[in-house]
């Protein structure tokens, strides 16, 4: 079971690095984050964990729900071009995720070698989910691809957390959710404003500070 | 526009810093005696070395506050903001100053990223408050390196506990229980987790080659941030750094942190002098000048004896005054002139003397002359380099010291001298000013002679901490 989650995991970031338009992306973060969220609800329910059910209930509120929404909400609203801009096409971005997998499989087993193939397989999951929404926000144009590749990137922290610590304590998780709402809302509004004050969200184009 | 009220509120508000700073050296005293720490319900750990960074904070704080009251009224009689947004300046400007105090005393090192990371949300809207494209670009620029930079320390965050729990089974994230059970972590776990906190928070630190955010968003920011930013900011991350530097070296000597911190802290000062020398903003040369001296205090840090720990920390105290005075003279200058290119402002001494006196007292300051309080700190940190053997890094460091010294005296002397141009009216300034230009000068004319006693004791006694004593 918990490997199917994690396989989903996995195929819901593929599907984002091949995504060529906004809707999509955003519909495969939605995926990815319900996932996330499966996960630590089984988790939870296997240790009989109040905590960690919180945290499953908080993630699928605000990643599945709430997140994906403003940001489909944004695309609406600035009426933006839906094509995402890719500097690297869809097959080389897919080869890239899938060398992203294999590296972060080789990390795994050099850092963790006493680590059990459950775990190890997590932390590959975890690394590549990373790795993968850090390649989204570099080789992608538009500005809101950024936020959805730190979101990504943020995701894979959550999965590492979970998996390899147990989660960490309560309050911290709760304030890192509190962080991350906090700074989409920022991002969000800094969106309005680059669509406001430039007519586009295209960060390529944003080169008027050098040296 | 009407801006008495937006003054009496500015006037309050450093009211307030004042007895925070009063507070902060209270607190300095109290923690200078070895060994001495507070905890409060496992949240809060303040020691010698979090009540240094506190006080360096108060000091920075207090200043820009001073400096805020008339800077921010001229900004509305010139029609670049609006009242309200004068007065949601002081509400994000007090925000801001929170959460830098938040990420000295918290002990947890969850809540410690927490923090860090309010800190960069709160000042990204300080960085792009003029809403022009300029801005608002440095400002996207900002929030994304520096969110990016910190999940990779959240990973890093993530690994420490993971490292804890599989030692010793303990699950905690307190600094307190992670330097304690320090020996019993794993140290394959710990080096990777290290590398991954030394990039994220080196990102918020301003360590080159993940510096690019820092230019972009100290030339755009309102003056005062911008010495908030170079002043404080930039070495909470340091402290942040430390903090997980200090389990690290308890865990397997400080070897790998210092050759880490060295490494990081030559390269920054490579790439900053590089830009010193070519660049034509006025903003923009203090904030590579900047990165220099955090390169200069992570060499310091990085030596790992006693001159140069205590060395780097001075330093911290010393570049945080400096940089403050000179960004306060640089938004001066440009609000005066109208402009930021070095080339197109000339004669400041002649138009506006106080301030043009100030930055050619500065300038040399920062740059390590004697008798100015650098000069000290720096020398302390070349000594204790050359001491311990390092003698490659500390040649490469005195090159570095002088190629900045002679770029930044070099731009300097033509925005100081020269011929003003004609129809610039004499500008005058007022008396919150003078007091603001007075409480970072004093520091910075005497701390090479007289270190104060607690704050020489709280030094000493951070330095032991960091060193694992």
């Amino acid at each position: 079971m918990q490997f199917s989650i994690l396989f989903a995991i996995l195929a819901s970031t593929y599907m984002m690095a091949i995504a060529k338009r906004l809707p999509t992306l955003i519909q495969s973060f939605r995926y990815q984050s319900f996932f996330l969220s499966l996960a630590t609800f089984l988790a939870a329910r296997h240790e009989n964990s109040v905590e960690l059910l919180c945290v499953s209930i908080l993630l699928f509120l605000l990643k599945v729900i709430a997140i994906p929404h403003l940001l489909l909400r944004i695309v609406r609203r600035i009426k933006a071009n839906e094509n995402i801009g890719l500097f690297i096409n869809t097959q080389l971005s897919l080869v890239c995720a899938l060398v992203f997998t294999y590296v972060s499989w080789a990390f795994s087993r050099q850092t963790l070698p006493a680590a059990g193939e459950t775990q190890s397989f997590m932390f590959t999951v975890a690394l590549s989910v990373i790795l993968t929404g850090g390649f989204l926000m570099i080789f992608r144009m538009k500005a809101l691809t950024q936020i959805i590749g730190l979101l990504v990137m943020e995701n894979g922290a959550f999965l590492l957390a979970a998996l390899v610590s147990g989660g960490m304590p309560f309050f911290v998780e709760i304030s890192i959710f509190f962080d991350v709402l906090i700074s989409m809302i920022i991002l969000g509004i800094f969106v309005y404003k680059i669509n406001k004050l430039f007519t586009h969200i295209d960060v390529h184009k944003l080169t008027e500070l050098k040296g | 526009m009407k801006t008495d009220g937006l003054k009496t509120i500015g006037k309050l508000n450093s009211l307030g810093h004042l007895i925070i700073l009063s507070l902060s050296s209270f607190s300095l005293a109290r923690m200078s005696s070895p060994g001495a720490n507070i905890s409060l319900f496992g949240f809060i750990h303040i020691d010698a070395l979090s009540s240094f960074f506190i006080f360096v904070t108060a000091v920075v704080n207090f200043a820009a506050s001073l400096y805020s009251i008339n800077y921010i009224a001229l900004r509305i009689e010139d029609g670049d903001i609006t009242t309200n947004k004068g007065r949601l300046y002081y509400l994000l400007f007090n925000l801001f100053a929170a959460s830098m105090f938040l990420v000295t005393l918290v002990d947890n090192l969850g809540m410690l990223w927490v923090a860090i990371e309010m800190t960069t949300l709160i000042s990204a809207f300080l960085v792009g408050f003029y809403n022009t494209k300029r801005s608002v670009e440095a400002a996207w620029k900002y929030i994304i390196i520096c969110s990016v930079g910190i999940i990779l320390a959240l990973l890093g965050t993530i690994l420490f506990s993971y490292a804890l729990h599989s030692g010793t089974g303990l699950k905690s994230l307190n600094w307190t229980d992670m330097s304690r059970l320090a020996p019993q972590m794993d140290k394959n776990i710990l080096k990777v987790a290290f590398i991954l906190i030394l990039v994220g928070y080196g990102t918020k630190a301003g360590l080159a080659p993940m510096h690019t955010w820092l230019p972009d968003a100290h030339s755009q920011a309102i003056a005062p941030i911008s010495a908030m930013l170079s002043g404080v900011l930039l070495k909470t991350a340091i402290y942040a750094i430390l903090r997980f530097g200090i389990i690290v070296n308890q865990n397997h000597g400080a070897a790998y942190m210092n050759s880490l911190l060295i490494m990081f802290g030559l390269i920054s000062m490579a790439v900053a002098c590089g830009f010193l020398l070519v660049q034509k903003d006025i903003k923009r040369l203090l904030a590579y000048s900047s990165i220099e001296h955090i390169g200069i205090i992570c060499v310091g840090l990085g030596i790992g004896s006693t001159l140069g720990i205590t060395g780097a920390l001075l330093h911290i105290f010393n570049h945080a005054t400096t940089k403050s005075l000179m960004f306060f003279g640089a938004g001066n200058v440009v609000s005066a002139y109208h402009k930021n290119n070095i080339h197109a402002i000339r004669g400041v001494l002649k138009t506006m003397p106080l301030t043009g006196a100030i930055l050619l007292l500065g300038v040399f300051a920062l740059t390590g002359s004697p008798p100015f309080s650098i000069f000290f700190s720096e020398i302390m940190i070349i000594a204790g380099a050359y001491l311990s053997g390092a003698h490659l890094a500390t040649g490469l460091l005195l090159t570095f010291i002088v190629v900045a010294f002679g770029a930044m005296i070099h731009h300097f002397a033509a925005v100081l001298f020269g011929n003003a141009p004609a129809d610039m009216p004499e500008v005058k300034e007022p008396l919150n000013l003078k007091l603001a230009y007075l409480f970072l000068l004093l520091p910075i004319c005497t701390l090479g002679f007289i270190t104060l006693g607690p704050l020489k004791q709280a030094i000493i006694a951070a330095a032991k901490i960091i060193q694992g004593a």
